[in-house]
């Protein structure tokens, strides 16, 4: 047991003193929120600033087209009407489409008793916000005239076409109703989901690296003679684990510094208030903790085996596929995050952390779920280190060849 | 009481057989000579003495109880394969060493000063391991397996690398150390470090032993055969009918008498042709008994 405690304090000591621990402490989360901010503010300007030229054979329709566009404040878009126009001059604006003086064309025609049909020109084939604008615009326009035909006045009809906007509000089983922004619940669940897996890969890599680095520096010699392979192994985990929790503990004290900070009340209202839960606070350190010791006993073992660091980056896809498979069930989750396959997923121990903290984002699943996927988390662990363990125990003194899997079979025999 | 013995050990690694029914027995205040030819099974019998591996069959018994674990805080074990913690600094890898062996912290930091003085590398204290030389790092670990006062010491090619500066130092401390009554085995090459240091040695080939017991007792099942004359003059006595083989340095020569051949008449006729400095008549070599045992028997 002290042995134990030596082996993991200078596990930590070492990578906590190491370069590579404070440029990941301060460049991840600042990489990350760089990737959060240019997602969003290039995400502002799509399909905005469009120069679009409405023709049709009915100038009241495209009026009205023109004024639903301009409608929209978010589209700052610059729109010519051409009306009553030919086909003649509808090859004309294709043919300035071609030359780029205009972004597009957006064809209408109106057939006595029956509905227009509409057709849009661009050069871009890709831009789909400014396809799904013009069809709002068309639609709300022919919405428009129906009821201005009826006897509507514009203002009365622009008003009931316009829509409504929804509040949401989230019934909590503990009673509360409080306001909810799905989208922002789902990003925060996606980005804790991320951070977990992220955070978790990287320390679990560095268990591995950090047994190849030593069965290439042979001071597993000497290490032998004075501690078991298991508590070599297990100070190894604990070390590099704490390494972890020291980097999540600077993380969430820094994130909450600057949550509640002045700045942050001014920049985090309306649609960006996020409000991360005690329950998430307290089970995202416990979902690292877990998921970590189960990729590093995993990568553990598979270090052992393994000569080389390039060796070991061969294995690396296979054994991170679960936490692949769990963003790839992203879609699941958002759909019904209390479909039985998306609690089956949160209660597999390699995909449980990642889905966890996705399912988090709609609804707080209940605690029995938790209890049972930690529990299955906890036996996975005792499993893949148990045979980790005899894996290591024999690999970490095998040098100069790559170790077949007859070979890895008879290892766990003799151990 | 043995400080270490083997009884009848043997170790197969799948079909090869690294060690055959070996037996060995080494006491307090003893240097031992483990010695083989490359892949006779030095250092797997060696890794059975440190628990490293279980043997197969046989016995190990470590200061007069069957291994376990807990003796190996009284050894200190500098393996072949040498390694230690680039990233670490010197002084702080030598009192991780010291605690792992059950030294506190405080005690382990003032043995570490003690012989880093000692053998001389006190400035480098301070450096990370990676930043010295591969003797230095040898020192280092050579005091990381001494630090918490061993009494056994096991050493996998100890001189291997070093300077002959350093080397001198670390036999002078190996000396001291077998003066204070501490059991010492190292295995190497090295045939006349073996024959200056060694009381006993256990020559090993192909797994099993084919020489053991104390370095007197094996001479002197040799004959007194070895003459080495310096001289001054003609070299036509090497000529002579009582020599099996001769070779000559130009003034030192060694050689070999045929059996029964007559060391007396020798040094008459070189004698009489040349001024002869020395004459002596000598014991092989350790060196000559290893490849007079194992010569022809060795794995390519």
């Amino acid at each position: 047991m002290r042995n134990m405690l030596l082996i993991a304090r200078r596990e930590y000591l070492e990578q906590v003193r190491s370069r590579a621990f404070r440029t990941t402490t301060i460049g991840l989360p600042a990489i990350f929120a760089l990737i959060v901010a240019v997602g969003y503010l290039s995400s502002l300007g799509l399909g905005a600033n469009r120069h679009i030229a409405v023709a049709s054979n009915d100038p009241a329709l495209a009026n009205q087209i023109r004024n639903q566009l301009l409608g929209d404040q978010t589209a700052r878009a610059r729109v010519e009407v051409i009306a009553p126009a030919t086909q003649e001059q509808r090859s004309a604006l294709v043919k300035q489409v071609k030359s780029s003086s205009l972004d597009g064309v957006l064809w209408v025609e109106a057939m006595p008793g029956k509905a227009p049909t509409a057709t849009y020109t661009a050069q871009s084939s890709g831009d789909f916000i400014t396809a799904a604008r013009l069809r709002s615009a068309v639609n709300h326009a022919l919405v428009d005239a129906q009821l201005m035909a009826g006897g509507m006045q514009q203002a009365a009809a622009d008003k009931l076409v316009s829509g409504i906007s929804i509040a949401t509000f989230q019934a909590r089983k503990d009673g509360r109703i409080v306001k909810s922004n799905p989208e922002a619940s789902l990003w925060k669940g996606y980005v804790m989901a991320l951070l977990l897996s992220m955070t978790t890969m990287i320390y679990g890599m560095n268990v591995a690296r950090s047994i190849i680095q030593e069965k290439t520096s042979r001071i597993f010699e000497v290490m032998l003679a004075i501690a078991r392979p298991g508590d070599l192994l297990a100070g190894k985990l604990i070390g590099v684990g704490a390494v972890g929790l020291t980097q999540i503990a600077i993380w969430l004290i820094a994130g909450a510094a600057i949550f509640f900070s002045p700045f942050a009340a001014a920049v985090m209202t309306g649609a960006f208030t996020v409000q991360v839960s005690w329950t998430e606070a307290i089970l995202f350190p416990i979902y690292f903790v877990l998921g970590y010791l189960l990729y590093s006993s995993l990568f553990a073992g598979l270090a052992a085996t393994c000569e080389t660091e390039q060796e070991l980056q061969m294995y690396m896809p296979l054994a991170a596929a679960p936490t692949w498979l769990s963003f790839a069930l992203i879609l699941l989750i958002i759909n019904d995050s209390n479909s039985i396959w998306s609690i089956l997923a949160s209660l597999f121990p390699p995909t449980a952390p990642v889905i966890m903290f996705l399912r988090m984002a709609s609804e707080i699943p209940p605690a029995w779920q938790f209890a049972v996927s930690i529990g299955l988390l906890v036996l996975s662990i005792w499993g893949v280190l148990w045979f980790s363990t005899r894996l290591y125990r024999i690999g970490i003194l095998m040098y100069g060849k790559r170790a077949t899997l007859p070979e890895l079979l008879r290892w766990l025999r003799y151990s | 009481m043995p400080i270490v013995e083997l009884q009848g050990v043997s170790k197969t690694y799948e079909s090869k057989i690294a060690v055959r029914d070996l037996s060995l027995s080494i006491e307090a205040g003893q240097m031992f000579g483990l010695l083989g030819p490359n892949g006779a099974g030095k250092t797997s019998t060696i890794r059975m003495m440190m628990g490293i591996t279980l043997p197969d069959t046989g016995h190990v018994n470590l200061f007069g109880q069957p291994f376990a674990r807990s003796s190996l805080r009284r050894v200190g074990y500098l393996p072949e394969e040498r390694g230690l913690y680039k990233k670490m600094r010197v002084l702080e890898q030598l009192v991780f060493f010291g605690e792992l062996h059950g030294l506190t912290r405080a005690e382990a930091l003032k043995r570490a000063s003690g012989w880093a003085h000692r053998l001389d590398i006190a400035d480098v204290l301070g450096k990370k391991t990676e930043e010295l030389s591969k003797g230095m790092q040898q020192k280092i670990q050579f005091i990381g397996s001494l630090l918490h006062d061993p009494g056994l010491i096991v050493m996998d090619e100890p001189f291997s690398g070093l300077d002959p500066v350093n080397a001198k130092l670390l036999e002078h401390t190996l000396l001291e150390l077998k003066d204070q009554g501490k059991a010492i085995l190292f295995s190497t090459h090295r045939m006349d470090q073996v024959e200056k240091l060694c009381d006993a040695i256990c020559l090993i080939n192909k797994g099993e032993a084919v020489l053991s017991g104390t370095m007197r007792a094996i001479k002197s099942r040799y004959e007194r055969n070895h003459v080495v004359v310096e001289f001054d003059g003609s070299a036509e006595f090497l000529k002579s009918d009582q020599i099996a083989e001769a070779r000559n340095f130009s003034g030192h020569a060694e050689i070999r008498l045929k059996p029964h051949g007559d060391a007396q008449k020798l040094l008459h006729e070189a004698s009489a042709i040349a001024t002869i400095y020395r004459f002596e008549l000598m014991e092989p070599s350790l060196e000559e008994i290893f490849i007079q045992t194992v010569g022809g028997k060795v794995d390519a």
